[in-house]
């Protein structure tokens, strides 16, 4: 497939490899974040992590939208699921997060409507297909799926869809980096950056990152040429001792995002004074909530939901796992009470959870020769 | 279940990631495309924050939405 196939070639991959190996000073050690969990997932899909020499390390970061929801965020849409004449619509994985007392699935199961969407869009068709009922649709991503939720309100205001409203968890991706970079217990030495969030956002909100902190960042793709590439670009600015904010996915991110998407967005949306991370607490300004002039159609308003916030089990390690400060395998459930099919931390729910990732494509086993 | 949905591939129900979709029929004044994955199958793809689009055109598709193009139009 174009766009794809070219992306996967082996001979050039192991080029790429050849070029990382001769990148790197031996003894030095190299920690890099891919902030996203599509890069997490890629990495993991497509054993990129054995090309790499031993002193380079993949540190996965917080961008998965399913493992940063907290549970208590699941136990209010839960709570509104479970109110009368209401059709409850998410993503698939959202259903498989645990709250404080079991999953929107274990709700369906108990009786609940709650149904499975690929898109805002189909969520809104269900809110018209239903108008007797009360159709809520569970927002949750970063910057990527922003624009749709957004998209799909405008189109809810413009054809006039009274029963449809929405629960807003949508997140951004600069202050938790923000906040990652300020934890004293983590030492980066550069970012590979999330590929589709900067589709909209576009590269410059990164610009903090080498003028605040001097680290590296390079924009990827999700192939795996993309990420080889990327983590190349990273050493090389390292050797070349430059910090900047490099663009590997030019064929998809404009420097400035999609001005559309920002716009739409900013009419919508707006910030929330703070909002709780799994894992990483409440970070200022990092949630989306809408915006006054779109009030009516939000359901925390329209229902009354508990907002209790719910401390995380204590036997998971997500928060850990989603700062990097260990690797799944080092969580004390890891593989054995917490699984993709039972999951106990939202780390082991989504695909692109690190967990999840690790325990899919069997990395279970982490020992690699030195250089 | 979550095997059921995702496979081994990668998740595009939630995950902050794109797929490459091809334009097969468009609904102007909706502002709305039918898009076919690779595989064949179809869905409906809100087309308002990209160019406006033609039949044969690659979109970047996440969440129902089109965040980008992946080639010129024809």
């Amino acid at each position: 497939m174009k766009f794809v196939d070219e992306f996967r070639d082996a001979e050039l991959g192991r080029a790429v490899a050849g070029e990382i190996l001769s990148l790197v000073e031996p003894g030095r050690h190299y920690k890099l974040m891919e902030v996203c969990g599509g890069h997490t997932h890629s990495i993991y899909k497509y054993g990129i992590d054995d090309l790499l020499p031993a002193n380079v390390e993949l540190v996965h970061g917080p961008g998965c939208p399913v493992c940063v929801i907290p549970m208590g965020r699941v136990d209010d849409g839960i709570a509104v699921a479970h109110q009368a004449g209401v059709i409850f619509t998410c993503f698939g994985d959202m259903m498989r997060v645990p709250g404080s007392d079991g999953s929107l699935l274990d709700a369906k199961a108990a009786g609940a409507d709650i149904r499975m969407v690929y898109s805002p869009l189909d969520a809104l068709r269900i809110a018209k297909q239903n108008p007797d009922r009360e159709v809520v649709f569970f927002a949750i991503g970063f910057e990527t799926t922003a624009p749709s939720t957004a998209l799909t309100l405008k189109r809810a205001r413009a054809e006039t869809v009274p029963n449809f409203s929405v629960m807003c968890s949508h997140v951004t991706i600069v202050p938790p980096v923000r906040a990652l970079l300020e934890s004293p217990d983590l030492r980066l030495d550069g970012f590979i950056g999330p590929g589709h969030v900067s589709t909209v956002v576009g590269a410059r909100p990164f610009q903090f990152i080498p003028a605040d902190y001097g680290k590296p960042v390079v924009i990827a793709g999700f192939e795996p040429l993309d990420i080889l590439q990327a983590i190349e670009m990273i050493l090389r600015q390292l050797a070349d001792g430059r910090c900047e904010v490099e663009n590997q996915y030019k064929r998809v991110v404009p420097f400035e995002g999609n001005l559309r998407a920002l716009e739409v967005m900013a009419e919508v949306f707006e910030l929330r004074p703070h909002f709780e991370w799994r894992g990483l607490g409440f970070i200022s300004h990092s949630g989306l909530k809408l915006s006054d002039a779109y009030a009516d159609l939000d359901a925390e308003a329209r229902f009354s939901v508990p907002g209790v916030r719910v401390a995380d089990p204590k036997a998971c390690q997500c928060g850990e796992v989603l700062k990097g400060v260990i690797k799944p395998w080092e969580c004390k459930v890891f593989g054995t009470a917490c699984t993709p099919e039972r999951p106990i931390g939202t780390c082991m729910v989504s695909s692109e959870g690190a967990c999840a990732a690790y325990y899919n494509f069997g990395r279970f086993a982490r020992e690699r020769e030195v250089v | 279940m979550g095997a059921d949905i995702c496979g081994s591939h990668h998740c595009v129900t939630c995950g902050d990631d794109g797929v490459a979709m091809q334009v097969v029929r468009i609904d102007e004044v909706r502002g709305l495309a039918l898009c076919a994955h690779e595989d064949g199958t179809k869905e409906t793809v809100e087309t308002a924050l990209v160019d406006p689009v033609a039949p044969g055109d690659t979109l970047l598709v996440h969440a129902g939405t089109a965040l980008a193009r992946l080639e010129p139009a024809a």
